[in-house]
């Protein structure tokens, strides 16, 4: 159907959708500051000179919190539906969804090799325990996706057909190692284990955020360059050769943001579904699906969307916390269906 | 200009092709005939790269085919393939203008000679629309205002090669876009185009190449070629062919 | 004169000190770990406890707290915005971005060993009574403690004396279904143990056994923890998920004992010896009353 936004709207609507997420992400949550403190604290950390008197609590929960706790998911939102949009366009089908290419079962799997053999050699020095956990985690995303985009390689040449196979196939074999180490388990790291495969931005810290913004940054800033590109790839891959374009470079590229991002995003915040699936489908129901507006809007409705989210999971159980990924299923999910339903996909 | 020597295709130990000699001029409309299986899919995919050559090669202006980079292999060829595959909402308009991909001639110029393409190929009144909602002629058509927007306005030293452009349309809008392809070529452009209907062929085409079994038969003038005895031999069909009552070309009737 | 204002100073002053004591010791408790609810209760300071995690379910007026989630993945703001003074834990309370982001908020956070021995319990129960300004109850409560375990001690020891060591297998299940063995190195085993069983287990860790496996080990004695239902409830959702169960020398002598899954975890709780005489009763039948 026609667009029904045009792109200048939706820019602007997703803007302000963005700031509202990240304002309400700041001001809300379990502990209930005034909003005058928030407000006094948030300009203290921009820098601007105000008096500090009172505002200790504010500044911690605001600074420490639950600003970086915000950044991590704008990050992470912003760069899943980044990578859901190009493996909808590597695979030339709007029902693709990142985890395709085999880097979220890779990245579960490094997670429970460093969750589950941490504590079969007994455990590591509690200092290096998140590190461990996120570049083991952020490996096995890599390891796997650069094995299946081998996989799909011959002549020279990356058949999309055969990764979407190798992709299916390695994501079982993953699955089943990670059953394995299931059943090594104790109880606790068992524990753990399903709480990493739920996803949580709990716990984020400005130490641990810096590599995620760097590669989120990276991939959000070269991905809308191949915009036009991309366009022409949904024609078809020899189409788009015939128009000048070198498709086994960017089908190389748009497999390695993938990897770099996602691998990132999970490693940081464990495995979030559906972002990658449900932002680019919806940014197309209102605008099309011309990448030179599909791109940059996917980020911010995915920083958006996973922000609300986050809200959710803080605020539905407090002071406990529902793992972000059960939100975002339960959003995403029946979304899905109605897609299907509604015969759009 | 785009020429071929001696070209020989194989697919694995089986030859599927061979013995192709071939040189595109400008100005002049190649038109490739044969039964299924003939090869023709074959020889528009070895022309266009899509194929290596396992014996002779193809050259455009005298360098060979690999040897071209994307874009500017882009600006000298165009191919329309027999179907497409697209799958996104995409507007009429944003598909023909994927066509200016090669080009850098600017927002302004490029919205110009999408509508003059557009014209061309009798698909104006389907701007704005959405592609998904286009039947299959629509489409077709669409795609070619694609290609001829590519190679805009068409000139000497650019190739056209298009597979079967006119299987999914109705009988005018079958001699609209040969008309529009002709066009493109008395501007200057070569262009190769394979054809079912041996009548469309014999109107539109200076020469035509006729191909049985991966081999070429005949290398002529539609009088030449489309003659009872090879169109008997190759296709198995008794025809009579008389001369077109208007236009003097051969009109070939099933007996 | 002169002794009765020293005596009146001596008493302002213990009176200051002790308020002073009483000033430092906190009094917005949030505990992460079941047996130190236990604890903490146990020497007086349930009315201290603004919030407690999921594991944290005896007595059972913790239940009414606020929840802070599961021990491992807690939430810095939500334990803030308890406004508590101490944070409690194990070693298995996190993840640890959390706790450093609750003590840089001010709040002392203290960490427990959960190592299921004796010296590490009056280790924790020192420590736990100085921060409750109740350190004699604490030293107390230990004291009596280690009777109790020194009384049944003797309770198996005599009971040795008359019957065997009884064949055990301890099943920790969920709704009677897919039931884990307690293998070595488990507080179950070590239960098993005080109580003068025989864990037939010979692995370590909870595993899942086949139901022939269970079957051929043939145990005398069935100790059954289950996570969801209690009592006869649990019983009968054992042996229906489990049919196989019924063969064994245990169901059949009706030997088979029900166990509250939250004493397998957090180290030693207080309710523990009287959960030990109770298996050690069924474990030697003749003796038990002693």
């Amino acid at each position: 159907m026609t667009i029904l936004v045009k792109p200048r709207a939706l820019f602007i609507g997703l803007i302000l959708l963005c700031v509202l997420a990240i304002w309400l992400s700041l001001a809300l949550g379990p502990v209930s500051l005034p909003l005058f403190d928030t407000l006094r604290a948030a300009l203290r950390l921009v820098g601007v000179p105000i008096a500090p008197d009172g505002l200790e609590q504010a500044e911690l929960i605001l600074g420490q919190i639950r600003l970086p706790r915000t950044l991590l998911g704008l990050a992470v939102g912003g760069v899943l539906a980044l990578s859901g949009v190009a493996m909808q366009g590597l695979f030339r089908n709007p029902l693709a969804d990142p985890g395709l290419v085999g880097v979220s079962s890779g990245a579960a799997l490094g997670a429970a090799i460093a969750i589950v053999g941490g504590s079969v050699f007994g455990g590591l020095p509690e200092s290096f325990g998140p590190y461990v956990l996120s570049l083991c985690a952020f490996l096995g995303g890599l390891g796997v996706t650069a094995l299946v985009y081998r996989l799909g390689r011959r002549n020279g040449q990356t058949h999309v057909a055969t990764m979407l196979l190798a992709g299916i196939a390695l994501t079982a074999l993953a699955g089943s190692a990670v059953g394995l180490f299931t059943y090594l388990a104790d109880d606790a790291t068992l524990r753990t284990l399903t709480f990493w495969n739920l996803g949580s931005l709990n716990g984020a810290s400005y130490s641990r955020l810096w590599p995620l913004l760097l590669i989120s940054a990276g991939v959000a800033l070269w991905l809308p360059r191949r915009a036009k590109a991309l366009n022409a790839l949904l024609l078809g891959e020899s189409e788009a050769g015939h128009l000048g374009i070198d498709v086994e470079r960017l089908k190389r590229e748009l497999v390695f943001c993938t990897a770099l991002g996602v691998g990132a995003a999970v490693a940081a915040a464990g495995m979030i579904g559906f972002v990658g699936l449900v932002v680019p489908h919806l940014v197309r129901l209102l605008a099309g699906p011309d990448h030179r507006v599909l791109l940059p809007a996917s980020v911010l409705a995915g920083a958006s969307l996973l922000l609300f989210a986050d809200l959710v999971a803080r605020l539905a159980l407090a002071p406990a916390e529902l793992p972000i990924g059960i939100v975002t299923a339960f959003i995403g999910a029946p979304f899905f269906l109605y897609l299907l339903l509604r015969g759009r996909a | 200009m785009l020429r071929t020597q001696n070209l020989q295709i194989r697919r694995g130990p089986k030859i599927v092709l061979t013995d192709i000699t071939l040189e595109l001029k400008p100005g002049e409309v190649l038109g490739v005939l044969g039964p299924n299986g003939a090869g023709k899919s074959t020889l528009l995919g070895a022309l266009c790269g899509e194929l290596r050559a396992h014996q002779g090669s193809v050259r455009l202006d005298e360098r060979e085919l690999s040897d071209w980079t994307g874009t500017s292999r882009a600006q000298r060829l165009a191919v329309l393939p027999q179907v497409s595959t697209l799958d996104f909402a995409f507007r009429v308009e944003e598909v023909v203008g994927m066509g200016r991909l090669p080009h850098q001639s600017g927002r302004v110029r490029d919205d110009e000679i999408v509508a003059a393409a557009l014209h061309a190929a009798d698909a104006e009144h389907l701007s704005g629309r959405s592609y998904l909602a286009l039947s299959g002629g629509e489409r077709q058509r669409v795609h070619l205002a694609r290609v001829l927007a590519q190679l805009w306005p068409g000139e000497a030293g650019q190739t056209l090669l298009l597979d079967e452009p006119t299987s999914m349309l109705d009988p005018l809008h079958q001699h609209t876009t040969l008309q529009a392809v002709r066009e493109f070529a008395n501007r200057g452009a070569a262009v190769l185009v394979i054809l079912h209907d041996l009548n469309l062929a014999a109107r539109y085409c200076d020469r035509l190449l006729l191909l049985e079994g991966g081999r070429p038969v005949a290398l002529d003038t539609p009088e030449q070629v489309l003659r009872p005895e090879p169109l008997k031999a190759v296709f198995g069909l008794e025809v009579l062919v008389q001369q077109h009552p208007e236009r003097g070309h051969p009109l070939i009737i099933a007996r | 004169m002169r002794r009765s204002t020293r005596v009146a100073a001596l008493c302002v002053g213990f009176f200051v000190s002790y308020h002073a004591a009483a000033a430092e010791s906190p009094q917005r408790w949030v505990s992460a770990g079941g047996a130190l609810s236990e604890w903490i209760s146990a020497l007086g300071g349930e009315s201290k406890l603004v919030g407690v995690d999921t594991t944290s379910q005896h007595p059972e007026s913790l239940k009414a707290l606020p929840s802070i989630g599961y021990q491992r993945q807690l939430s810095a703001e939500g334990i803030l915005s308890l406004r508590p003074q101490i944070l409690v834990g194990t070693e298995e309370t996190g993840p640890p971005p959390v706790l450093s982001q609750v003590r840089s908020a001010g709040v002392q956070v203290e960490l427990f060993s959960a190592q299921p021995d004796l010296p590490t319990l009056q280790g924790n129960l020192q420590r736990l009574g100085k921060l409750l300004g109740a350190d004699d109850q604490a030293s107390q409560v230990f004291q009596a403690y280690q009777q109790q375990l020194d009384q049944q001690k003797i309770r198996v020891t005599r009971a040795q004396l008359k019957g065997k060591s009884p064949g055990v297998l301890l099943l920790l299940g969920h709704a009677g279904g897919k039931p884990l063995i307690a293998g070595k190195d488990t507080a179950a085993d070590w239960l098993l143990q005080q109580a003068g069983g025989h864990n037939l287990a010979t692995h370590t860790g909870y595993k899942p056994f086949s139901v022939e496996s269970l079957v051929s080990l043939d145990p005398e004695v069935l100790v059954f923890a289950d996570r969801a239902l209690t009592g006869d409830a649990a019983r009968a959702a054992l042996f229906k998920e489990n049919p196989i169960l019924s063969s064994t020398r245990a169901a059949k002598d009706g030997r088979v004992m029900e166990l509250d899954p939250t004493l397998l975890v957090g180290g030693l709780g207080p309710r523990l010896p009287d959960a030990m005489k109770k298996l050690s009763d069924a474990f030697y039948p003749d003796s038990a009353g002693q």
